[in-house]
């Protein structure tokens, strides 16, 4: 089923937790909703559910108008963060209420409701575990019963708010291919809400990011992580080195009078280091060497201006390069910079400042 | 138990800790009691046999335990309405609200019976207007459910209240977006959560009830075989020096009571158990 969103706005109080949002999400698709906290995303899946009602605009469901239909009539799918399973209830049960709660014309006999169910659970791979409370069911079992449960009542819309954030490592890697496998199979029109970018960009055809109640771009995840609309969008996608004033005057002829103040970002595998000085490089002095693995990881200091940043080669080139060593002197290139104009209304600049953060917490 | 305390703990004294349970309980609860049980022994069987079988004292057992069970069912229901609406909504007053519903503690039971009665009297504030539509309330059975309810109010609230807040919106949420109506998420999700409690709550406000006394024999009346409630007999045996024949009737109350008492809870230690296995 296709969602329409236009002109979506909703407070909290005087606080907008979504302002005038557009998006169009075709059927069939995965989305991912994507933006750090506080940025919008997860009311915005409760809109999309009916779990918050809007204060503008309309949610239009396959050119039907959802925007005050309640929960119920939406059929939509929801996967909770905490998953919320019925704690009274036994997985089975759990399952099965979906099915259990119709109108007693709609509802499916019993026999029906067991195949039903029975079914789900073999999709999720968890038939075994029919009998058993959520209490004694680890994270990632909870996880999958809550999809199986959200997939009983044959939504035409999955929701999925966090779907893998109290999970550990190694269980979220695993869940994250199996929910596409689940895709794959369904086809269902899936949304899903995350703060990690890695799981964004690995798993959804569409991204939507978001900050600050606003989508910043909308696009498939090479689109926004290669040609990211602005600089949030830039820092937010990945590792990045930040360069502004006179450091970035260096890096990039641009015009120094210019009213805006500019912003340059690099993520650290675009720059190119070289032992000798071929008119571009700027020299640095590595300060740190971390070659394990695949990728070689080098945080600089630049002579110029005193600034750290980070650059990252592979372990190929860093041979080829002539292996260096802590306090050794390289010419950097920055001709890849990404030049933005600077984010300036104070609300966003705490923002700029988190990320600046973020970069710089790559170095040490 | 031996082997329990053998276990190692991150908190010692479990010797000292069930020692002193075991003491506190035995002069507070266990002795008196153990007491009383002897007192009744000072008469015969025979004569035991006679006191209890009396029409009178089985009339007062069973007006007892009925009224005492109604009152503490209507706590049950308004208790958990009170508790939902403290919980669910913010309004002018909640404080306030939440303040009266422990009065029924602090007043003396005496006071509230005087007030409740001259409410319901027939020609009181609230008693006229039932009077003209030909229902009596104090004096009768009503007028006892009405003290016993008063004075067993605070605990179902107290009960329940905590739970509910505790409660998290996700799982009436989650009901929802699975199709669920109200009344199902209220009956298959919130009130098998809160059931426990609730049940706690019956218990205590019955076995309160049980054994109320001030507040009952300003409103009941007192009218042998129709008004007359366990704890009033007592009284009126103890006034006649007949200390046998009442010991042996709160004998027989104490062992229905504890039986009830002893059964609502292993019903509420069980479904507490089944919601949250480990």
């Amino acid at each position: 089923m296709g969602i329409t969103i236009t002109g979506v706005t909703k407070k909290f109080g005087a606080y907008p937790a979504v302002k005038d949002i557009n998006l169009e999400i075709p059927t069939g698709d995965f989305v991912a909703l994507l933006g750090p906290s506080g940025s919008g995303k997860t009311t915005l899946l409760r809109l999309i559910a009916g779990l918050e009602g809007l204060d503008t605009g309309s949610i239009i469901f396959n050119g039907v108008d959802f925007s005050f239909k309640n929960v119920k009539e939406r059929k939509v799918g929801f996967v909770f963060q905490h998953y919320a399973l019925f704690k009274h209830m036994t997985i089975f049960e759990n399952v099965a209420f979906g099915l259990k709660v119709r109108p007693r014309k709609l509802r499916p006999s019993r026999s029906e409701i067991k195949d039903k169910v029975l079914e789900l659970l073999r999709l999720v791979q968890l038939e075994h575990l029919a009998d058993r409370y959520p209490s004694q069911l680890s994270g990632g079992q909870r996880q999958r019963i809550a999809l199986a449960r959200a997939l009983a009542v044959e939504p035409e819309v999955l929701l999925l708010d966090e779907p893998f954030g109290a999970l550990d490592a190694k269980v979220r890697q695993e869940l994250r291919h199996w929910l596409r496998e689940i895709h794959r199979k369904l086809n269902i029109t899936t949304v899903f809400v995350t703060h990690d970018q890695e799981e964004a960009l690995e798993m959804a055809d569409t991204v939507v990011v978001m900050n600050h109640g606003k989508i910043e771009q909308i696009g498939s995840p090479a689109e926004v992580y290669e040609r990211p609309a602005n600089a949030f969008v830039y820092s937010f996608l990945g590792r990045v080195n930040e360069f502004r004033g006179a450091a970035l005057y260096n890096d990039v002829a641009i015009a120094r009078d210019s009213a805006v103040e500019a912003v340059g970002y690099i993520r650290p595998h675009e720059i190119g280091l070289s032992r000798f000085s071929n008119g571009v490089g700027i020299p640095a002095e590595a300060s740190h060497v971390n070659a394990v693995g695949s990728t070689v990881r080098v945080v600089l200091k630049r002579l110029d201006t005193e600034d750290y940043f980070e650059a990252e080669l592979t372990s190929g080139n860093f041979r080829e390069l002539g292996p260096f060593h802590k306090g050794d002197i390289l010419y950097a290139d920055f001709t890849n910079i990404v030049v933005f104009e600077a984010i300036t209304d104070s609300e966003h600049s705490k923002e700029r400042e988190k990320v600046t953060v973020g970069a710089f917490s790559a170095f040490t | 138990m031996v082997k329990q305390s053998k276990r190692r703990r991150v908190l010692p004294g479990f010797g000292l800790s069930m020692g002193y349970t075991v003491i506190y309980l035995s002069l507070i609860v266990l002795i008196p009691i153990a007491v009383l049980f002897l007192k009744a022994t000072t008469i015969s069987l025979a004569e035991f046999w006679e006191t209890i079988t009396d029409e009178r004292v089985v009339a007062s057992y069973k007006l007892t335990f009925y009224t005492s069970f109604v009152a503490a069912m209507v706590n049950v229901l308004f208790g958990t309405l009170i508790a939902w609406v403290l919980v669910r909504y913010d309004f002018v007053g909640k404080r306030f609200v939440d303040a009266l519903v422990d009065l029924p503690f602090a007043l003396p039971t005496a006071v509230a019976g005087i007030a409740l009665t001259a409410i319901y009297a027939p020609n009181g504030w609230i008693g006229q207007y039932f009077e003209a539509a030909g229902v009596k309330i104090a004096y009768t059975q009503y007028g006892i459910m009405i003290a016993l309810t008063f004075i067993g109010l605070p605990f179902v609230v107290r009960s329940v209240q905590p739970v509910l807040q505790e409660l998290d919106q996700q799982y009436e949420e989650a009901a929802a977006t699975l199709g669920a109506n109200s009344a199902q998420i209220f009956f298959k999700i919130i009130f098998p959560a809160i059931f426990p409690a609730v049940l706690t709550g019956f218990g205590l406000a019955f076995a309160r009830a049980l054994g109320e006394y001030g507040s009952v024999v300003f409103i009941s009346g007192n009218m042998p075989m129709k008004t007359e409630i366990v704890p009033l007999l007592i009284i009126t045996k103890l006034e006649q020096y007949n200390y046998g024949g009442a010991a042996a009737i709160a004998a027989v109350m104490l062992v229905i009571s504890f039986l009830l008492l002893f059964l609502i809870n292993f019903w509420q230690w069980r479904t507490a158990r089944k919601h949250q296995v480990t």
